[in-house]
């Protein structure tokens, strides 16, 4: 059983004849434990495609399988749970909120689950040096940076130790240098910490940090191929 | 458990948006210090015009001509002449009323008294000697009138503290001449300096013989109020029910709703008086409670922008695993937050205006005037805020909750 399975997934936004057709059937399966990779440009359908798997759009053809269930057969209140416990999100714009600290936005999450208020610290700070902001644990995240942004928004997706992680275009916002530090945390929660990730992105160069690419177009799938000469952001960054 | 996570995040969305929330809440503030400040205000003028009826001795009866007032005054009753001498006699008669002395029939009589160049507006109060124990004055100089000035309509008059001031000044007021009307009275007394009691200012008073004054200022043989004393308090109720009897023999009235006359004790007058009080504290609240419910309105407008203005926080927080039930739970919270604390804000304010209104009051106007917290306001004043939140922040909230994940994370 793979940890998703999409069949024919298909999403149509609007009414009778202003339809708008994002997705057009798409097929496909994703292990638990790998690191995919959907590009295509603006417009493709591939940003819907994310917030159909990340549960937070729902789709109006086709059917969409996570972990064993059709997501048909889910509650609203259990699909919050489902994004609270077992998917990580990491956003273009960070979306941390302002006038607070990286701590409290990074427990964010656990206020929402059943993890016990004495372990939200701990896991917050544990978090939170994963991703290499140790130093900045009290700060207020408008004064971060925006590499240090996007990294207390990632301690933020994996304070839940979360099944998936979905990455939306994470480094659509930063200079390179930024981008390849991002990038390195996400290899290094692939790859030492076992989460499965699913990223997001229009470029070819940020989208070949992954084993495969899933390449989109119209709303349809163009190629699904695995990567050959996968790219290391800690070689890069130590260049 | 999760109720003390929104209340949280309810305290931090209202303290992120400092001034806005400040501004928020004012409405809700001036609401309920304003029903604070009316409740107070209110409660401070009962005491100080129950305290004056209280000067009036308990044991006192009054018998006014005209209908007995069970609504607003209908100006009829001022000139009612329906108490004359034949019935001051009758319930003189101690056959009649046993328990009744001090019958004392008073006239009112507006004009000015003059002494020499110098001339007082006020009014001129004719009268028996019964009037200086019911409304207990005291002689400074001189005498008070007497029962035999009474019997001679002697034109005699007593003055009080300021009318003799503004009158003589330095100079000697005993023995002098006064012209009242077109008469001239020869000052016998002077009255003590002595607080108002019952809407009577001692030291404004110029107190002649009731016979002289019909006779040569009103020309008139009616008064306008009878004062007498019940000889106890077990008789009060006896004496007026014997006053009540006889004058409807008088009058060949068997109706008690056709009466001509009026006849009140203190007891009376300071339950119509807390009632006349009550009702309008009562609806100068409820007029204060409308602000309420401006500030209230106020509140869902502001709450509506802030959510418009949050749906990318709404939406990260169901992204990150908040169910709709959260986010209404926090927008409800935040919005009664917004309003206790106006609330509670307002209480304090309309505690300080009172105590200031208070200060003011008895210091500069010289009432005897005594501050009251109106705890039952301030609770109400409390639970009401809340429930405005409740009930404003409701809609809101609603649309918070609505809101799509999805949705939220694409407005820009």
């Amino acid at each position: 059983m793979s940890l998703i399975e999409v069949k024919d997934l298909r999403k149509v936004y609007g009414e009778e004849e202003s339809q708008t057709v994002a997705l057009g059937g798409v097929t496909f399966a994703i292990e638990k434990g790998e690191f995919v990779s959907i590009m295509g440009p603006s417009g493709s359908g591939k940003s819907t495609l994310l917030q159909i798997l990340g549960f937070l759009d729902k789709h109006t053809g086709g059917t969409y399988v996570f972990e064993g269930k059709s997501s048909e057969q889910y509650e609203d209140d259990e699909l919050a749970a489902i994004r609270n416990e077992k998917l990580g999100f990491i956003f273009q714009a960070f979306n941390l909120l302002p006038k607070t600290t990286v701590l409290e936005n990074t427990v964010l999450p656990l206020m929402y689950s059943d993890v016990p208020e004495r372990e939200w610290e701990p896991r917050g700070r544990r978090a939170i040096e994963a991703v290499g902001l140790g130093h900045r644990i009290n700060h207020e995240t408008g004064k971060l940076s925006g590499g240090e942004k996007q990294r207390a928004a990632i301690a933020r997706a994996l304070v839940n130790d979360p099944e998936v992680i979905f990455a939306d275009e994470p480094t659509g916002n930063l200079d390179s240098r930024s981008g390849q530090m991002v990038m390195r945390t996400i290899q290094e929660l692939n790859e030492k910490h076992g989460h499965t990730v699913i990223l997001i992105t229009h470029e070819s160069a940020t989208a070949e940090h992954a084993h495969r690419i899933i390449r989109i177009r119209d709303g349809r799938i163009e190629s699904d191929e695995p990567v050959r000469n996968r790219r290391r952001a800690d070689e890069a960054f130590d260049k | 458990m999760r109720y003390k996570y929104a209340i949280r995040s309810a305290i931090q969305g209202v303290a992120r948006h400092k001034s806005r929330s400040a501004l928020t809440i004012l409405g809700i503030v001036i609401g309920v210090a304003s029903i604070i400040l009316i409740q107070s205000v209110g409660s401070g003028a009962q005491g100080l015009i129950l305290d004056q009826v209280q000067g009036l001795g308990s044991l006192t009866v009054t018998i006014m001509p005209g209908r007995p007032q069970s609504g607003p005054a209908d100006g009829a009753n001022s000139f009612s002449d329906s108490i004359k001498d034949r019935e001051v006699e009758a319930i003189r008669n101690t056959a009649n009323v046993p328990g009744l002395t001090n019958v004392t029939p008073t006239l009112f009589i507006p004009g000015s008294t003059a002494y020499g160049t110098e001339t007082y507006e006020g009014t001129i109060y004719g009268t028996a000697p019964g009037f200086a124990s019911i409304l207990s004055l005291e002689v400074a100089e001189g005498d008070f009138i007497t029962d035999q000035d009474v019997d001679a309509r002697a034109s005699v008059a007593v003055i009080g503290h300021t009318v003799r001031e503004e009158l003589f000044g330095e100079s000697d007021a005993l023995g002098q001449r006064i012209r009242i009307g077109n008469r001239s009275f020869r000052v016998v007394g002077i009255l003590e300096e002595k607080a108002s009691a019952l809407f009577v200012e001692p030291d404004k008073v110029v107190i002649v013989p009731y016979t002289a004054a019909q006779s040569y200022l009103s020309g008139s043989d009616y008064y306008n109020m009878v004062f007498g004393q019940a000889v106890s308090e077990d008789q009060l109720d006896a004496v007026q029910a014997d006053i009540e009897r006889t004058i409807r023999d008088l009058h060949d009235i068997t109706d008690p709703e056709k009466d001509d006359f009026d006849v009140g004790t203190q007891k009376e007058l300071a339950a119509q008086i807390g009632t006349i009080t009550d009702i309008l504290t009562y609806l100068l609240s409820s007029v204060a409670a409308i602000s309420l419910v401006v500030g209230g309105i106020g509140i869902m407008n502001i709450m509506l922008v802030s959510v418009t203005e949050r749906t990318r926080e709404i939406g990260l927080r169901k992204a990150l695993g908040a169910r709709s039930g959260d986010v209404l739970s926090q927008f409800l919270i935040e919005a009664v937050i917004l309003t206790s604390v106006g609330g509670i804000i307002g209480i304090i304010a309309g505690a300080v205006f009172s105590l200031l209104a208070a200060f003011a009051l008895s210091t500069f106007v010289g009432l005897n005037w005594s501050f009251s917290f109106p705890v039952t306001a301030a609770v109400i004043g409390i639970g009401t805020s809340a429930a405005v939140g409740l009930i404003f922040g409701l809609y809101p909230a609603s649309q918070a909750a609505k809101k799509s994940p999805m949705e939220a994370l694409r407005y820009e």
